[in-house]
């Protein structure tokens, strides 16, 4: 998921720049598990607003599940609300940029042409939960884990290094930027060595491609059947027991 | 891949089976001093390398001021290049431009973090790593073609090497990578500083195992003052210096007269890398490459105790 923070109420506040009217919209994705926009979260910053005087006309919270990012869902909010889109000075989107900017070419194509922006800082992929999370991927659109131990070096490398550690490690296997964390190649070659594939070490991978990683990048799908999908997701639930 | 010609003195001494000596200069903001430092080191070092945007400081290209030291003092440099701060099309541009400056040695780096110098906003590249430099390197030497692939009529005649950090735990993966930058071309290694006798035994033991086959030349450093010792101790990643090395410099400071202080600091330094030195002529080692920078005066001393 998008890891994400929110940015400081002062910085939120410069950003409106007097705009008085404002419709608020979170996101029951990863917004919601980052506590950056769950329905408590647009609740929260509704009332903060108003204290300093802001006229909130909707709040629009997703409930879990409900991606802002995804269209067939977050249009059906955003219509719920048109009005309100429609009469207001400027839009918060409490979800990461993906989330709002999705919400914003939505709008844009109706004609509802309004200052919006994200009041959460995106930093990106991360795995993990309920509380501790970690980048894993960079989404470079060409996955060599196979050669990696299964651990990605663009990501967990500070330097996205392919071919084996840079001349930084620390004495104690620790990474150059930062002596907490250990190297990334110290874990894959622990990892490789656990494999017994140690040798996978000894040829050169060529430079990555990052022509598949050339933004924006665009991808077509066929839609999915979102109710036969929820009601697989419930029965899940029900047999897992999850709370 | 060992070199079958030299192109460069520095190659040729290597091929001899001489033990070789290489230093340091680092251009900074402001050549003067390197031109200076150069021309001391003149006839103490075969060669010297010229430092790309050390510890990520911005600093006066390593190209333009290798170009500059050889034209000036005749000094032959091993021109750094890192991987920090271009992409593959700009590292192969400025090799093919090496070329036509005259330069035939290039040192292979990936770079520090480009946060831990005096410009930590640049955005850091890492386009290639030090292996794929090397082989982008090797191969546009050996086989006239640039990174794509596309024909180079004139390839430039240059050595690649690379450097080699022996003091980490667990060794394997640097090891491993020392090997895979040989395969892809290396054909010299230059080490991060070592001080300590039982990592040098390691290390070779290490390069026997996987059949590294070109030469290795030892990194030192003595320091001139404490202040230089405890600054690397400090600052450069991958070392720590001795703590009875540091105490014992750390002992100078106390000295008023400045001269005595010096002779203190030479001893010092003498009588722990006669040790060092003596161990070395027992080990594979083609030659050391000396960090020294500003002292000069050392290296006499040195050379002595290994001829
Ligand atoms: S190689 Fe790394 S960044 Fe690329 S897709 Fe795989 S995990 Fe993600
Ligand atoms: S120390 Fe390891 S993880 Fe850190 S930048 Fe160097 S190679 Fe990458």
């Amino acid at each position: 998921m998008n890891a994400q923070e929110q940015k400081p109420f002062e910085e939120i506040l410069e950003h409106l720049n007097g705009a008085k009217k404002i419709v608020l919209m979170g996101c029951g994705g990863c917004a919601t598990i980052f506590r950056t926009g769950g329905i408590k979260e647009v609740n929260d910053l509704a009332e903060r607003l108003e204290n300093t005087g802001k006229e909130v006309l909707a709040r629009i919270g997703l409930p879990f599940g409900f991606l802002c990012c995804y269209l067939p869902v977050s249009s059906k909010f955003v219509e719920e609300h048109i009005e309100a889109f429609k009469a207001c000075d400027a839009v918060l989107m409490m979800s990461c940029g993906d989330g709002a900017q999705t919400v914003r070419e939505y709008l844009d194509e109706k004609g509802v042409v309004k200052p919006l922006f994200c009041v959460n800082n995106a930093l990106g992929y991360s795995g993990g939960g309920p509380t501790q999370f970690h980048e894993e991927c960079l989404g470079c659109g060409d996955c060599k884990l196979a050669l990696t131990a299964g651990i990605c070096p663009l990501t967990q490398c500070s330097k996205s290094l392919m071919n084996g550690p840079c001349g930084g490690v620390r004495p104690d296997g620790k990474c150059e930027v930062d002596p907490e964390r250990d190297c990334a190649w110290v874990q894959i070659y622990k990892r490789l060595e656990k494999l017994g594939k140690v040798d996978l070490l000894l040829e050169m991978r060529e430079p990555h491609d990052w022509s598949r990683a050339a933004r924006p990048r665009r991808e077509e799908v066929e839609s999915i059947d979102m109710m036969e999908e929820l009601a697989r997701t419930k029965r899940a639930i029900e047999a897992l027991g999850v709370r | 891949m060992a070199a079958k010609e030299a192109y460069s003195r520095f190659m040729e001494e290597l091929l001899s089976g001489k033990f070789v000596w290489t230093g340091e200069l680092e251009p900074g903001k402001d050549i003067k001093e390197s031109l200076e430092a150069a021309r001391e080191l003149k006839g103490l070092v075969t060669a010297c390398n010229v430092t790309d945007n050390p510890q990520s400081f911005a600093s006066i290209s390593s190209l333009a001021a290798a170009h500059v030291i050889q034209r000036e003092t005749g000094m032959e440099c091993i021109y750094q290049l890192r991987c920090s701060d271009r992409n593959r099309l700009a590292l192969m541009s400025e090799v093919m431009g090496a070329g036509i400056l005259g330069l035939k040695n290039v040192l292979a780096l990936t770079g520090d973090y480009v946060m831990l110098g005096d410009t930590p906003a640049a955005k850091p590249v890492y386009d290639l790593d030090s292996t794929t430099l090397t082989y982008m390197i090797h191969r546009l030497v050996h086989e006239g073609k640039d990174i794509a692939g596309n024909d180079v009529p004139n390839p430039p005649k240059m050595h690649v090497g690379v450097a080699a950090g022996p003091g980490v735990d667990p060794i394997e993966p640097e090891m491993y990578k020392l090997k895979r930058k040989v395969k892809a071309g290396a054909e010299f290694v230059q080490t991060q500083v070592i001080y300590k006798t039982e990592v040098v035994d390691r290390f070779f033991k290490w390069v026997k195992e996987l059949q590294i086959d070109v030469p290795i030349l030892i990194g030192i450093f003595p320091a001139k003052s404490y202040g230089a010792a405890k600054f690397f101790d400090e600052n450069v990643t991958g070392v720590d210096v001795p703590r009875e090395f540091l105490a014992e410099l750390e002992q100078t400071v106390k000295i008023k007269d400045k001269e005595k202080r010096r002779e203190e600091t030479d001893r010092i330094n003498i009588e722990y890398f006669t040790k060092f030195l003596e161990h070395l002529k027992g080990t594979p080692a083609a030659g050391c490459h000396i960090m020294a920078v500003g002292y000069p005066r050392i290296i006499p001393e040195l050379k002595k105790i290994v001829e």
